[in-house]
């Protein structure tokens, strides 16, 4: 049970490869420039986290669906998991809403020229 | 307010890195963003009152300005706002000595 959370994300961010990988997305687009553009998104967001704890804005609950083994005070091993996972899932939104924008815009020009 | 003055904060830094993509001449697609974001928005309502009631995280009530989504925070909406913006911009000012080769 105490699994149950990062089990949960592991499973999110296999489902964030195999969409990448399909439709190369991310790292199976740019895996240099992925891994760094993922690396600052979660370092800037556990700043961000950080910062909220210290300011006593948030606190981890009380509840069987973790392991209980902390990075830092009130921060959860598995916030490093969540936050991959919604820095993947930005990048492959941003990038296949980036290629089906720029596929209508195409396909507008195509007709406005006949 | 202070989780909001906090959001506000953070969001600014990641405008500050578009503003420099623009300058930069790889300009974030904002369209795009858009529509990230606007994803992102309705599942981070729905997965955070998902974990909310599994009980991995609280907040502190006088910390928020009350206008809640549920039991999610219309704060929370904040870190989506801010890496939908962000990230994008890292990639592309990543991207730019790639343009300029080609």
């Amino acid at each position: 049970m105490s699994l149950a959370y990062a089990g949960a994300l592991l499973l999110s961010i296999g489902g964030m490869v195999v969409l990448d990988h399909r439709h190369r997305l991310f790292f199976f687009a740019d895996a240099v420039r992925a891994a760094v553009v993922l690396a600052t998104g979660v370092a800037f967001l556990v700043v961000w986290d950080l910062v909220g704890v210290g300011l006593g804005i948030f606190f981890r609950g009380q509840t069987p669906f973790m392991t209980g083994l902390l990075l830092a005070p009130e921060l959860p091993v598995e916030e490093i998991g969540f936050l991959t996972l919604l820095c993947y899932l930005t990048m492959n939104l941003y990038a296949g809403f980036s290629r089906w924008l720029r596929r209508r815009e195409d396909a507008g020009r195509a007709e406005r020229v006949r | 307010m202070t989780y909001l003055v906090l959001d506000v904060v953070f969001i600014g830094v990641a405008a500050v890195v578009v503003l420099a993509a623009r300058a930069a001449g790889v300009p974030v697609r904002l369209r795009a963003v858009a529509w990230t974001v606007a994803v992102l928005a309705v599942m981070t309502i729905v997965f955070d009152n998902l974990m909310i009631a599994a009980g991995l995280f609280e907040f502190a009530d006088e910390h928020l300005v009350g206008l809640m989504f549920w039991r999610a925070p219309v704060e929370d909406l904040g870190y989506p706002v801010a890496v939908a913006l962000l990230l994008p911009a890292v990639w592309s000012l990543l991207g730019r000595r790639r343009q300029r080769e080609a």
